[in-house]
């Protein structure tokens, strides 16, 4: 039969054709016209800046910094990569198994991937069917929803408020305390300082350039973490380093970087690195007290008048109490600092002004307190705190801090909670005996040991029986420690629903997947310049939300419909009408202090700007008069020794900062003699945490043979026979990951770094096969979390322990798999 | 129109690439199902079989058509759709002409952002058409479905040397890389033969066009 | 009555040629002089046209009125000018009379008569206008609005709790409702405006022997005349009024104070943070101002306390008889600001020594003014679990 036959001979049948629409339509006139949004530069911004984009064609086309923002990141490359990545969460989609079987789902298949799509009225109705479920059944114990973290910036559409908050309204629920950033500084400091430090304005940089003789970063990396923010970054405190290094390179101010690697920071800034071996700094601060008692360097006036407790502190120092006297050659064991340098520290501090800055890496380890509490013991004992340029700060690297703020006030957000007068569906607060509350770090724990009580901060908590989750913007599968544990705990969960933009690993672990749209698909407001609180920014709308995705306030408002509460959740206001509320709320908080025009002129204009601050410095009132401004602490002085930490009767917290060993520590320490090589898995200098990841163009200026770099030392990397690029199999008795090795003299022996972040993409034990769901799966990407220990760091504040973490490394033999967190169409070809 | 382009068997071409591009618009459901194995339809189907190159294919496909004799059938269908189709991951074959474009070295795992410049030169096609995607239909322009619905209209409304061009520059150069990718990554039969058939076809109706001029 | 509005005119439009001496005479006077028409001429004096004849208000107060639901609603009802702002009862409207003769005065000079005078003036003018209607009770909208006739079931849930509190106090409307006829003032300067028009600026006729709550951080002051500042009493601070003096009140503090320094922080209990008033050195040193009870060591620092009665005096202003109002600004303030970043921890998560270090750490993004800082933080402690041992 020709062709032309057998078309023909189709002509007769070929009208079978589908009954439904074409997925084309007439272009509307009004697409025709070209009238429809117009093309142009906007307004908006995120954690990454503020910026201009330019919309061509309906799509986003350029990304530029925000006239006001003179150090932009790097990262403004990637944004455009956030919207149109692959990894898009583009319907809303439910596992196939759950949506079978529903709670009674074969839940060792989470993660292995099989869902289907489902319209958004479908989604929602199934989630709250499983809310129901678990409230009728459980009660309140029986859900967290509580976990929450870096949503994308915008003060309507927070998605954590919005999931809340709508959540809410249906019942009660577990929630946290705490963050995975700073939980054991936050925790320790109010205790020692008063207040958490690690969230509070920091003496403005301006004082600390203008007074200070020595800097010391202590496992600070300013450089590199203040290119991100919590609100719309504008980066003004690149300024002041640009400022620090002239001022280095004149000799006119030390900078002495502690640290066991040569970070970003100090090679910009051209300063000195003091090596000391991880996780050893508060022996190194010890060591640095004794001198100064030894040779009378400390300010006993100061430690008079301002604290409490130095007196039962000394004799541990001196050895009194623990028959170990603190000299420096005891800590230079330890610390691998020599003896001579931690006794020229000692005079270097106390000779001149000495501000410290103090990153938050040293708390995220076991007994994480201890290093922040002893900095301030050490800072106290320099006597320069509420002097501008000296005394201890612990968020100069954080946010903004310490670019003086404007002293405006900042727009509100879309209410988190229930109005007062709004009862949940159900509203029972019968928690079964266990907490409705519980440290960030130890869900995990509940979901596996239900019932169990464990002391916190004081206190007892008692784990919740937990069997559903809620997500939305937060993604636990990059933040929470120890991969392999948290794959058994998902086991006995019966439902989780993640709320994502992209699919990362969280919503891949979970039943009810539903599209959010990123922060350029919606209107917004949020304030730039973070902690500077420089201005109101308007985030316009780029685009509208691709595929099916709906910003948080239009996919709560649906879930409120369904619950017949969706005036409640409004109050019936549009997303405009809200914008208009926010603005015009701060505008008239700042009536009389900062003009602000009026919300259709400030729309137009894109931003309102609240000019400079003055400069301030951290604790000078309290130096001023500590009786009428005392601290928060008990005492309102600053708590060498703690009578309160010392009534909980804490081992692994004692009333005063002490050096205490580690379950596992690199360079002689316990473990080291299986696996000698600490892992450090420090924010990225590429991303925040996990977002941005995602963005493929961008990753690829960084990964290595498409994974995460591994930063390894020369001698280290030789020993095993890798070179860079080679792709590099990192384990421990907890997990293994593959990632690409980067070879660097600035990271010395038995020191690796992993930035967290990267993607988990697991596959199959042996890496030949798909096999994401199983326990013991190799990470494709190079997730540092499938191998840090899931411990508290202490019975005080519980937080993560993530860099106490030990692994060996070596060249992987075995066939490279494919990377599996992202979107993978094209094949790797190794 | 001109009455050279709208003959019947521009009519049936047309219906076939329609055919195709609803299969691939959408999950299967059970109205589609129901057309799908309608009497008509399966005079339709043994036609299309009695050509060679389209047979295996036509024949695997009728034989699923059978087996989707239950909702649960159906919905692991829907779940090979939505693992090949709809989620950018691991065994993803994502219908978008851009991503099997790349000029890129494939071995860096570089992939051309989504509603880049394929989308943004089918948009223009369309236009040029009077035509744009369904709302209802939330993807980039340069979806698979997209292309062969266009084809749908180009084939009424073309010359066949426009044609021609268009299939060849817009579809044929990427089609086969994509059934491959279909054929790796399917856990299933039906999206297999699907696409396997659509090759066959969009190759056939190629020589037919060359042979035409 | 138009002859007497054209004579009135006449009066007062030459008014830059005449002296003012014989303006103000023909002010407000006019009607003694026509004495005979007296009630006639006052009722003239007291609609619309003649309040915005000269009040220079087409553009500022009376614009706004009409974009009120006072000017326009469903029942048809209006209100007009002297339906708000002159009492219906005769003496007091006499009072008003004459006290809006100084109207007059700011006329002539011309006071407000473009609108950022007029916005300059605003504050102090619906200042002058809120203690009226405090005066007298709100008694200008009682007319209409009646407690006793609410309609209780279609208002909100939050709206008849507020309400009912309001009527079983027959609270002033004006305490909450400011701002619903005419633009709010802008209140920037003002303390806490949104604080004080929830709870009020204090109680009229404090009694002596009771007690109040300070509805702001108030300073305290030696003795019933001086300006000299003894030092401040915190916000949410229980005060004992002993004497009653003008515009003073001598109160009493009871509490506990450190043993350190001068011992000049009165604090609310043994060994809690909670401040209630600070003084000046002068005035801790002041013989009788602070008397010293018994001495007790805290456990928690090895710090030494000591139980003190103070006794000060300050302006009888911003003293509330109820404490309750406050915690319920200071509620809804926490669980707002609080929760824009993050879930706000239940307030009885930390006792009440902890509280001040969690709060202050965390107040970097939260917009308070200093004493709504000073309320949250506060209430804070006092339902902490210090005091609420329900937590966990």
């Amino acid at each position: 039969m020709n062709r032309r036959d057998f078309l023909k001979g189709l002509v007769g049948t070929s009208y079978v054709v589908l009954s439904g629409s074409s997925v084309l339509a007439p272009l509307n006139a009004l697409a025709a016209s070209g009238a429809k949004a117009s093309d142009g530069w906007l307004t908006t911004g995120s954690h990454f800046g503020a910026f201009k984009m330019k919309r061509k064609n309906g799509v986003i086309d350029q990304v530029i910094p925000f006239d006001r923002d003179k150090y932009p990141t790097d990262m403004i490359n990637g944004v455009k990569g956030l919207v149109y990545n692959p990894s898009r969460v583009r319907y809303p989609m439910v596992r196939l198994d759950f949506l079978l079987k529903g709670h009674k789902s074969d839940t060792s298949q989470r993660g292995d991937f099989r869902f289907v799509r489902v319209t958004w009225d479908k989604a929602l109705s199934l989630f709250k069917d499983s809310l129901d479920e678990v409230q009728t059944k459980y009660g309140p114990s029986g859900l967290h929803a509580g976990q929450t973290g870096w949503r994308a910036t915008g003060q309507l559409h927070s998605s954590t408020s919005h999931m809340q908050r709508a959540v809410g309204m249906h019942g009660n629920f577990v929630k946290k305390v705490g963050d995975y950033s700073t939980g054991a500084g936050q925790t320790i400091l109010p205790y020692i300082l008063g207040s958490t430090e690690v969230y509070a304005q920091g003496t403005s940089w301006p004082l600390i350039l203008e007074n200070s003789k020595t800097i010391i970063l202590w496992s600070n990396d300013p450089y590199k973490n203040l290119q991100v923010g919590w609100n719309a970054e504008t980066h003004e405190s690149y300024a002041y380093l640009a400022e620090l290094k002239e001022k280095v390179a004149k000799g006119e101010i030390r900078v002495i970087s502690i640290d066991p690697v040569v970070t970003k920071t100090q090679q910009y800034l051209g300063c000195e690195q003091l090596y000391v071996n991880p996780q050893t700094d508060v022996a190194l601060m010890l060591g640095i007290a004794h001198e100064m008692v030894a040779k009378n360097l400390h300010d006993t006036k100061f430690i008079e008048g301002y604290s409490l407790g130095f007196d039962r502190f000394l004799p541990y120092i001196q050895g009194e109490t623990d028959g170990v006297e603190k000299t420096p050659e005891w800590a230079a064991e330890i610390t691998g600092v020599s003896a001579e340098i931690i006794r020229d520290l000692a005079k270097v501090m106390t000779k001149s002004r000495t501000q410290m800055l103090m990153g938050w890496c040293i708390q995220r380890q076991q007994h994480g307190e201890q290093p922040y509490w002893m900095a301030a013991v050490l800072a106290t004992m320099i006597g320069q705190i509420g002097l501008p340029g000296g005394g201890i700060s612990y968020g100069h690297h954080y946010s903004s801090i310490g670019v003086p703020s404007s002293g405006a006030a900042a727009p509100g957000a879309f209410p988190r909670n229930l109005d007062e007068d709004q009862k949940p569906l159900f509203n029972s607060n019968d928690f079964k005996g266990t907490s409705s509350t519980i440290p960030v770090a130890r869900w995990i724990d509940a979901i596996l040991e239900p019932g169990k009580t464990i002391d916190s901060n004081g206190s007892k908590v008692t784990f919740p029986d937990i069997k559903m989750m809620v997500f939305s913007g937060n993604n636990p599968w990059n933040h929470h420690q120890d991969r392999n544990r948290m794959k058994q705990a998902f086991q006995k969960l019966e439902c989780v629903v993640t709320i994502d933009m992209n699919w990362t690993a969280t919503c891949r672990f979970s039943d009810i997947v539903l599209p959010a749209c990123t922060t350029f698909e919606r209107n917004d407001i949020d304030v730039y310049g973070s902690y500077a609180n420089r201005g109101v920014l308007a985030m316009q709308k780029m685009v509208e939300p691709l595929y099916e995705s709906l910003s948080d306030f239009e996919i709560f408002t649906r879930f409120a419909r369904i619950m017949g509460k969706e005036k409640e959740y409004t109050r019936g206001m549009t997303e405009r009408e809200w914008l208009n509320k926010l603005y015009t709320d701060c505008k008239n908080a700042n009536a009389g202090k900062f003009e602000m025009p009026e919300f259709d002129e400030f729309w137009k204009q894109g931003y309102v700007h609240f000019g400079e601050g003055k400069p301030w410095t951290r604790h000078a009132a309290f130096r001023e008069d500590p009786e009428i401004n005392p601290l928060g602490t008990p005492s309102g002085l600053i708590e060498i020794f703690s009578r309160k930490i010392a009534q909980y009767q804490y081992d692994d917290c004692p009333g005063h900062p002490t050096w205490m060993e580690k379950s596992e520590r690199s360079h002689g320490g316990p473990g080291s003699d299986k696996f000698p090589v600490w892992m450090q898995s420090c924010h990225p200098d590429k991303r925040l945490h996990s977002q941005m990841c995602e963005s493929e163009q961008y990753r690829e200026t960084y990964t290595v043979n498409g994974r995460e770099p591994v930063y390894l030392n020369p001698n280290d990397a030789k020993k095993r026979g890798i070179k860079a690029g080679d792709v590099v199999r990192v384990f421990n008795d907890r997990g293994q990951l593959l990632a690409g090795a980067v070879v660097s003299n600035n990271f010395p022996k038995g020191v690796i770094r992993i930035h967290e972040g990267a993607w988990y993409g697991p596959v199959g034990e042996d890496g030949s096969k798909e096999g994401g769901a199983e326990i013991g799966a190799l990470c494709s990407y190079g997730d540092p979390n499938t191998l840090t220990q899931d411990i508290g760091t202490s019975k005080l504040a519980q937080a993560c322990s993530a860099y106490t973490c030990l692994v060996e490394f070596e060249k992987y033999q075995g066939k490279v798999p494919r990377v599996s967190s992202f979107s993978g169409p094209v094949e790797i070809a190794l | 129109m001109s009455t050279e382009t709208a003959n019947p068997v521009n009519q049936a071409r047309s219906t076939i690439y329609q055919l195709l591009s609803s299969l691939f618009a959408k999950e299967i459901d059970h109205k589609t199902l129901h057309e799908l194995t309608s009497t008509q339809a399966q005079a339709f189907w043994s036609q299309l079989a009695a050509e060679a190159s389209f047979k295996a294919d036509v024949d695997v496909l009728v034989a699923e058509f059978a087996k989707l004799n239950s909702d649960k059938a159906l919905l692991e269908l829907a779940a090979d759709y939505c693992g090949l189709f709809l989620v950018g991951t691991k065994n993803s074959a994502s219908p978008y002409a851009s991503l099997y474009l790349t000029d890129t070295p494939v071995a860096k795992g570089d992939e051309p952002l989504l509603f880049g410049e394929q989308h943004q030169q089918m948009t223009q096609f369309l236009k040029q058409s009077q035509l744009q995607v369904q709302s209802e239909f939330p993807e980039p322009a340069d979806h698979l479905a997209v292309i062969l619905a266009y084809v749908a209209h180009i084939n009424m409304h073309c010359s066949n040397q426009q044609q021609l061009e268009f299939i060849r520059d817009n579809l044929a150069n990427w089609l086969a890389t994509f059934v491959a990718k279909v054929a790796k990554v399917d856990t299933g039969n039906f999206y297999i033969a699907l696409a396997q058939l659509t090759l066959a076809w969009v190759n056939s109706d190629l020589e037919w066009l060359e042979s035409e001029d | 009555m138009r002859w007497l509005l054209n004579i009135w005119r006449t009066l007062t439009k030459p008014a830059q040629y005449l002296t003012l001496g014989t303006v103000s005479v023909s002010a407000f006077l006019m009607g003694v002089i026509f004495w005979g028409g007296f009630n006639t001429a006052l009722e003239a004096t007291n609609t619309e046209a003649f309040c915005i004849s000269c009040h220079s208000m087409e553009s500022m107060p009376y614009k706004e009125l009409q974009e009120t639901v006072h000017w326009s609603n469903h029942s048809g009802v209006r209100a007009t000018c002297p339906d708000c702002h002159v009492p219906h009862e005769w003496s007091r409207k006499i009072g008003r009379k004459i006290e809006a003769s100084h109207d007059v005065w700011g006329w002539l000079l011309q006071t407000v008569n473009t609108p950022e005078k007029f916005e300059d003036k605003r504050l102090e003018m619906a200042s002058r206008e809120w203690k009226r209607f405090d005066r007298d009770n709100s008694l200008a909208c009682k007319n209409c609005h009646n407690y006793d006739s609410m309609k209780w079931d279609s208002m909100s849930k939050l709206a008849q709790k507020q309400m009912k509190r309001a009527a079983e106090l027959d609270q002033s409307c004006i305490d909450c409702h400011k701002g619903i006829a005419h633009k709010l003032p802008d209140m920037g300067t003002a303390r806490a405006p949104e604080l004080i028009a929830e709870v009020g600026s204090g109680v009229n006729g404090l009694e002596v022997d009771q007690s109040y709550f300070t509805a702001l951080t108030k300073p305290v002051y030696f003795n019933e005349k001086t300006d000299v500042e003894a030092g401040t009493l915190n916000i949410a601070t229980k005060v004992k009024v002993l004497e009653l003096k003008g515009n003073r009140a001598k109160i009493g503090i009871d509490g506990w104070r450190k043993k350190i320094g001068a011992g000049r922080v009165i604090y609310y209990d043994f060994g809690l943070n909670i401040l209630s008033a600070q003084l000046t050195k002068d005035a801790a040193l002041e013989e009788g101002v602070i008397q010293t009870f018994e001495e007790k060591e805290d456990p928690m620092t090895g710090l030494k306390w000591q139980r003190v009665e103070a006794v000060i005096w300050t302006d009888t202003d911003y003293l509330l008889s109820d404490l309750q109002p406050l915690w319920n600004y200071a509620r809804s303030t926490y669980s707002d600001s609080c929760s824009v970043c993050h879930t706000q921890p239940d307030e009885a998560h930390f006792d009440a020594n902890t509280w001040p270090g969690m709060f202050q750490g965390m107040i970097a993004f939260v917009n308070m003014d200093q004493d709504t800082q000073a309320l949250v933080q506060k209430y804070l402690q006092e339902h902490s679990s210090t005091f609420n041992k329900s937590a966990h």
